[in-house]
């Protein structure tokens, strides 16, 4: 596979806004999703990610351009996406095979199968080490079972540009874990871009190569470890987190009744570190300069 | 229009006494073209909770009729057209207007409902057709129905073979249908549209009080006694027609003597009330 860093961009959002009457869901977003990357949408719920992942499937109706740049070899360059979660109709009988054959194409699922096609749905769940899966009904499977499987669907497209919201939500961590690596290793072996949300920051740090912080508009992007600073992410969630170990030297004082970093400070109205807007957060920023 | 004698004769050919008057074969015809359909197109309806859909689409069957008769139409076709319209106005005010489903529809089913007694409570002899349209009359159905019906049937297998993934996947994740490529608001529309068709002939044979049941009894029971959704379409079809089948000729029998799209319906729910317990004899062995 090619470098990365020497080819166009797979994703460029310039001056996306969506309004919902006068609510602004997103504000001039304007950021660049590398090719091959696995980029990452990071910020605090209501800042829009799942919103510029909507505007990207042209679900949602935006201001501004999103351009889907051409493949190297100048095909268009072909989307998947994989949902949050799933709501079955309630005893609606479908087996896991019959839902990656949905994702697949082909013959109505009444009409039989082909060996090829069988061929194809047991590649596709190998892709997530889910074989074991195929004649079980879908309202059966676990949490992770099902992402597992809603991933295999979205890879059996052999997409270029893989897009999940927050796919791995609700899940152990274990589970979690075990997604991302998942993700991250069919991406090294097939290449595609991937786009996703996550509030995962921990794994977010470990396997993502770019991140977008979002909070309405673009705050940061760019590799982790520069936009997932303690900094950065207090402004970004008004709480202190600390991903990196060198940045727990930072003298952020902890809450005054069990002494640890926590949020449940702010819900309680205590004065642990007042969540502030972030054009107004000099007083955080000061703390951190 | 080809003669439909010689399948007349084939039906006639059956053991059962009944199936020797033509009425009775016509009727047998039409439950054949369109209880298929109507069991398969359940399967969506089910998925897609659009029962409510078919009910008021159903009652808008009565304003079609009445409109056709005070402006002189054929009714079979004001009827037709009505339902469309019904259907298609339904879809539209979901989807542009932002309206929850039972909202949307419960506006619309008051609107036709009170459009139709209206119209029919300024003609004379109302009761008779108000007692047709409730209780629908598959015997008197005649055959240039059928030959609508038979054109209906060939465009749901079309439809039904073109569309069952896409409107299977739209029932699991529009977004997800969406990004694979599939137009999901022109599949609802057309879903829609062949739907209030078919409901327009069910309200004919078995009346709009039953119409739903046409529709969603042989899908609820397919549910039940299948594990994939492949099986699904076929248990669904299999339900439908046997039950339109045995339930016309035990309607006709002189010991019974009930009504035949109450039996057909009665018949279905026999197979729904065994597919339950089917059901719980397989949950209970897990």
């Amino acid at each position: 596979m090619a470098n990365p860093k020497h080819l166009p961009p797979a994703v460029v959002f310039d001056a996306v806004s969506v309004r919902y009457g006068r609510v602004s869901i997103l504000d001039t977003v304007n950021a660049l999703v590398p090719r091959g990357s696995n980029t990452v949408l990071v910020g605090p719920n209501g800042a829009g990610k799942t919103s510029l992942l909507l505007c990207l499937l042209r679900e949602l109706p935006y201001r501004g351009n999103i351009t889907l740049l051409p493949l190297p070899d100048g095909r268009q360059p072909r989307l998947a996406y994989v949902p949050q979660q799933m709501t079955l109709p309630l005893g609606l009988p479908l087996l896991v095979e019959e839902f990656i054959l949905l994702n697949l194409g082909g013959r109505p699922l009444w009409f039989g199968r082909k060996a090829g096609e069988i061929t194809s749905v047991k590649a596709c769940l190998a892709m997530v080490d889910a074989q074991n899966l195929c004649k079980r009904r879908l309202s059966d499977l676990s949490g992770g079972e099902l992402r597992r499987v809603l991933l295999a669907a979205a890879l059996g497209r052999k997409p270029d540009i893989l897009v999940l919201d927050e796919a791995e939500a609700g899940v152990d961590v274990r589970g979690e874990a075990l997604f991302w690596e998942i993700l991250n290793s069919t991406r090294q072996a097939y290449g595609f871009t991937q786009i996703m949300v996550s509030h995962n920051l921990s794994l977010t740090a470990h396997y993502a190569t770019h991140v977008i912080c979002l909070n309405k508009s673009v705050q940061v992007q760019g590799p982790p470890r520069n936009c997932l600073d303690a900094a950065q992410l207090y402004r970004l969630f008004g709480i202190p987190i600390h991903l990196y170990p060198e940045q727990c030297e930072l003298e952020v004082p902890g809450c005054p009744e069990c002494g640890a970093f926590s949020h449940a400070a702010h819900e309680h109205g205590t004065t642990l570190a007042p969540v502030i807007p972030v054009s107004l957060n000099h007083q955080v920023e000061d703390n951190y300069a | 229009m080809p003669d439909l004698a010689p399948v007349y004769s084939l039906l006639g050919m059956l053991p059962f006494d009944c199936l020797q008057l033509r009425f009775m074969q016509q009727a047998l015809l039409a439950l054949l073209l369109l209880t298929p359909l109507a069991a398969i197109l359940g399967v969506h309806v089910v998925n897609c909770r659009m029962a409510f859909f078919s009910d008021a689409v159903g009652h808008s069957a009565f304003a079609g009729v009445a409109l056709g008769l005070l402006f002189g139409l054929d009714p079979l076709l004001t009827m037709l057209l009505f339902g469309l319209m019904v259907g298609l106005s339904i879809m539209t005010m979901q989807q542009q207007h932002r309206l929850s489903a039972d909202t949307a529809i419960g506006i619309i089913f008051s609107a036709v409902v009170a459009l139709g007694l209206a119209v029919i409570s300024q003609a004379e002899g109302a009761a008779r057709d108000m007692q047709r349209f409730l209780l629908g009359d598959v015997l008197t159905i005649n055959e240039h129905e059928i030959w609508i019906l038979f054109a209906l049937f060939v465009l749901g297998l079309i439809f039904q073979y073109v569309a069952y993934n896409r409107l299977l996947l739209i029932s699991l994740n529009p977004v997800m249908a969406h990004t694979q490529g599939i137009r999901v608001r022109l599949w609802q529309y057309l879903f829609a549209a062949l739907l209030s068709l078919v409901v327009m002939f069910a309200v004919r044979s078995v009346g709009v009080l039953l119409v739903t049941a046409l529709l969603i009894v042989p899908a609820a029971a397919a549910r039940n006694l299948t594990t994939s959704a492949g099986g699904l379409f076929w248990w669904a079809l299999i339900v439908g027609l046997s039950s339109a089948i045995t339930g016309l000729l035990l309607s006709a029998q002189a010991w019974l003597g009930t009504s035949s799209g109450a039996t057909i319906i009665l018949t279905a729910c026999c197979w729904f009330a065994i597919s339950l317990l089917w059901s719980a004899r397989q949950n209970s062995r897990c």
